[in-house]
């Protein structure tokens, strides 16, 4: 991939490698409890130790506006940069020292002290045990919406059977291995590098909190080593960075380390769910409903974000009566957001270990039953709002079956075997307000140039758009050149997040540059006195009879496209199979099968590097990843990630077997869907249902088995007495 | 004090409680090793002190004095292991690259027969965490860029 040869040699630029001269390093100090009021700080001695530029507090900071949310409430309560008069979470910020160096300001933000009067703080959604809300202005429960009628009482009376169970979806840590960056260079432009998803976007958060024109702020986003859903917000960190550097007239950057993003940074999923199916003898799906209850944290950062699991309810079934709700609980937690497949794999595992359930109690194949249910034509209006665009559900099961092999590890060996299989139906590209992206292609003497408001945050835009944008035009690929994540170079754009890149952005530089050729071809025909009808475009070269004109003569040449489009439904079929230690609860994988439709694929070394990436995100929920809080929301994790878990080459199943379906988007020039989010929606459901399969047979309850599936938890499920007490996640 | 990085002599002026990275980075400019969780955990910011991988989080740069470090700067024109990485999509944000590209390197020569068996190649890759790749990228180019005869 383009930049490879950078990256591997030691040569790539992220945030924390630029070299600024003069440049101060900020530290924060931050609440040691998830709940309290903030009677005083002492900054004095912390003001008088070495290489101490500044310590600022929110009172510092008062003409600075608020933290923009992202998926907020219509009345979110203020969200300062700086915590004042209280604290919500563990880790919210409520200094900041600004130091010549990183040492020197971690030394005096020590130096800090803080007079903290405890509150009682709640970890958990819901009303039970609350006993102080966190805002005095604002119920604890902050959002709760509605999607489909409710499900007639006679549906649930006169059903066969009704599935009635309840999940969680721990709280998940998305530890892109870079954690958040930012360096302010303040001026007359302010100059913003940032390790982010949404450039434009935090130049509008950025602008808006400090009263200045768009255009008196750049961000720039170097190379960026991962992000997952968590880097496209505005953090209230980097509005105090923002405000350092134009109160010291220098440039000021925070290079936020491992522990402050494990204890104070936003977290993913966060969801107890409780959900009910009813279905007939034959295990047709009658009606579902899927209540969400989800602890978004102590600011609204996400709050609307459980929307997208109650949206996806119906997944790839076609079912009457579909009915979900979501209520967003304030907690004293640091802000639940953004995740790899944001409110997708919540849905999915919901429905989907429903589902089994189900075919485990009318004693059917799992697979036959979801055959039975499948949405087979399109487009599909589902009850909660969803309009599927295209598939072939069952296709893609067929695949994954094969790949699969269900019937070869029934008793085929000594220990407990499961097999399980989980189907997904998931959306990409967005919601309206960020359904369009911009692209442009510039001409000049030296080649093409392809503008998109897309960020990477390590997908390969610059490969995948670059030959994109080549094989529209017919020329060689290394005469394109990408640029994007620079907001003075790109005029508009949505970022990077919802599988949306090549599905908005691809389909934005595809527009561009054929309005680049149509262009250049009514160009030439004037200079020809021809009509463009008359003028073919031959691989960069103009031609008319016999005369001809290497579009470059015309340079400087410039076509821009906004591409707006319906969002698309990738879709998929995942297949686990497990080996259960009965004694010790340890899960081995044998087998792990993904088969995903991403419509057209237009890189299929990308795509599969997209999938197998979100594989091992999806093994961390479900095998062993989970933020550990006490009932009060501070962390238990003091041993950082030897106590939070992520997936090594250790982890990753050996048989590991990936394939493609291929069902063109119809609402796609392209024919994309996207493709960044897959593995972590069906991985989760499929690994849970096969380990469910291997404890049947022993008397083994799987209504106890949850995310993460430690030894632990497999062991009580087939009966251990649980022995101590585990803090929720 | 002295520093002997990539072969060459470095003068370094800098407090003890300095770790071997920071110095590595802020003071040689050699920005190529990443700082991923500074507890020495994920493996980002290895380096090899006299051929062995060590975590330069961990290690201050005092100790380092009268040792030969190698980082991924240092890596011969012709190693083959930035090509593999690169040919079999073994990276994708590039943030743990140069630690892993370091941990083989110091594994390749101390025993390139470490990729003949997949549980061994699993538990030396196991050291240092990617985030992107699912690591069968890593795996495939790990064995690429071991020695043919050995």
């Amino acid at each position: 991939m383009r930049g490879d040869d950078r990256l591997t040699r030691g040569r790539g630029r992220y945030t924390a490698d630029l070299h600024v001269d003069g440049c101060l390093e900020a530290a924060f100090v931050r609440s040691p409890v998830p709940h309290a009021d903030l009677l005083g700080i002492d900054t004095t001695a912390a003001r008088d130790m070495p290489g101490v530029a500044a310590v600022l507090t929110a009172d510092d900071l008062t003409d600075v506006g608020d933290v923009p949310t992202m998926f907020g409430t219509d009345d979110s309560p203020p969200w300062r940069p700086l915590a004042a008069d209280r604290v919500r979470h563990e880790g919210e910020a409520v200094a900041m020292v600004v130091a010549d160096d990183r040492y020197r300001a971690e030394d005096a933000a020590a130096a800090v002290r803080l007079d903290l009067r405890r509150r009682p703080g709640h970890a958990a959604p819901g009303r039970a045990g609350r006993t102080d809300r966190l805002y005095p202005d604002h119920d604890d429960l902050a959002l709760e919406k509605e999607f489909g009628p409710p499900v007639a009482d006679a549906t649930w009376t006169n059903a066969h059977i009704v599935i009635d169970s309840r999940y969680r979806q721990q709280l998940l840590a998305p530890t892109s291995l870079e954690a958040r960056a930012i360096l302010v260079e303040p001026g007359a432009l302010l100059t913003v590098h940032c390790s982010h998803q949404y450039p434009h976007g935090l130049r509008t958060g950025i602008a808006g909190a400090f009263g200045l024109a768009e255009d008196d702020v750049r961000v720039i986003v170097p190379d960026a080593g991962g992000a997952f859903g968590s880097k496209s917000p505005t953090y209230p960190e980097y509005l105090a960075v923002v405000a350092a550097a134009r109160r010291l007239q220098r440039p000021v950057r925070w290079i936020e380390d491992r522990t402050e993003a494990l204890t104070s940074a936003s977290r993913g999923r966060g969801q107890d769910q409780h959900v009910r199916l009813a279905a007939d003898a034959d295990g047709r799906i009658l009606a579902i409903d899927l209540q969400v209850d989800a602890d978004i944290g102590a600011h609204p950062l996400g709050a609307a974000l459980p929307g997208q699991t109650a949206l996806a309810a119906s997944e790839a079934y076609a079912v009457g009566e579909v009915h979900a709700t979501f209520r967003s609980w304030f907690t004293t937690t640091a802000p639940t957001y953004a995740y790899r497949g944001a409110g997708r794999p919540e849905a999915a595992y919901a429905v989907e270990r429903a589902v089994d359930e189900l075919a485990a109690a009318l004693h059917l194949d799992p697979a036959e039953l979801r055959r039975r249910n499948f949405v087979r034509e399109f487009p599909y209006d589902t009850p909660t709002g969803r309009r599927y665009d295209s598939g072939d559900y069952a296709a893609c099961l067929d695949r994954c079956l094969e790949l699969l092999e269900p019937d070869r590890w029934r008793g085929a060996r000594e220990r407990p075997t499961g097999v399980g299989i989980a189907c997904y139906v998931e959306r990409s590209g967005g919601e309206p307000g960020i359904l369009e992206e911009y692209g442009s292609v510039t001409v000049d003497p030296s080649g093409f140039t392809a503008r998109v408001g897309t960020s990477s945050t390590g997908q390969p835009h610059h490969t995948v758009f670059a030959q994109l944008v080549a094989d529209r035009l017919g020329v060689p690929a290394d005469t394109v050149d990408l640029v994007e994540g620079d907001t003075g170079e790109v005029p508009e754009g949505h970022g990077t997040f919802a599988s949306r890149s090549t599905q908005m952005g691809g389909a934005a530089l595809a527009g561009a540059a054929d309005a680049l050729v149509d262009e250049a071809r009514a160009q030439a025909a004037d200079r020809w006195g021809l009509t463009a009808d008359d003028v073919a475009w031959d691989k960069g070269v103009l031609r008319a009879g016999t005369r001809e004109l290497p579009v470059a003569e015309l340079a400087p040449l410039h076509a821009e496209h906004r591409f707006t489009s319906p969002p698309a439904f990738p879709y998929g079929s995942y297949g686990a199979v497990v080996e259960i230690d009965p004694e010790l609860g340890a899960v081995h994988l044998l087998r792990l099968v993904a088969v995903d439709d991403y419509g057209t694929v237009l890189d299929h070394t990308a795509t599969h590097g997209q999938t197998l990436g979100s594989i091992a995100q999806g093994l961390g929920q479900v095998l062993i990843e989970g933020v550990v809080l006490d009932d009060e929301g501070a962390t238990v994790m003091p041993d950082g990630l030897l106590d939070y878990l992520l997936p090594t080459a250790a982890e990753m199943p050996r048989d590991l077997r990936v394939d493609e379906t291929a069902v063109p988007a119809p609402d796609n020039p392209l024919g994309v869907k996207g493709a960044g989010e897959a593995g972590c929606i069906g991985v989760p459901p499929a690994v849970v249902n096969a380990v469910a399969d291997a404890i049947r047979p022993l008397g083994g309850d799987p209504a106890r088995l949850r995310m993460p599936l430690t030894p632990q938890v497999v062991w009580e499920a087939l009966g251990g007495e649980r022995s101590d007490g585990e803090g929720r996640g | 004090m002295e520093l002997d990085v990539n072969g060459a002599r470095h003068e370094v002026t800098a407090e003890p409680r300095r770790a071997l990275a920071d110095v590595l980075r802020d003071d040689l400019g050699l920005t190529g090793t990443h700082l991923g969780c500074e507890h020495g955990v994920c493996g980002t910011c290895t380096v090899l002190l006299d051929g062995e991988p060590v975590r330069s989080c961990l290690v201050l740069a005092v100790q380092a004095v009268g040792h030969e470090v190698r980082t991924v700067e240092g890596l011969a024109e012709d190693d083959p292991l930035p090509g593999a990485f690169a040919e079999h999509h073994a990276l994708q944000c590039g943030f743990c690259t140069p630690g892993f590209l370091m941990l083989l390197r110091g594994a390749l020569d101390e025993d390139p027969t470490v990729v003949d068996d997949d549980g061994r190649l699993d538990a030396l890759l196991a050291s240092n965490l990617c985030r992107c790749t699912g690591y069968e990228g890593i795996r495939n180019a790990a064995k690429v860029a071991a020695p043919r005869e050995h």
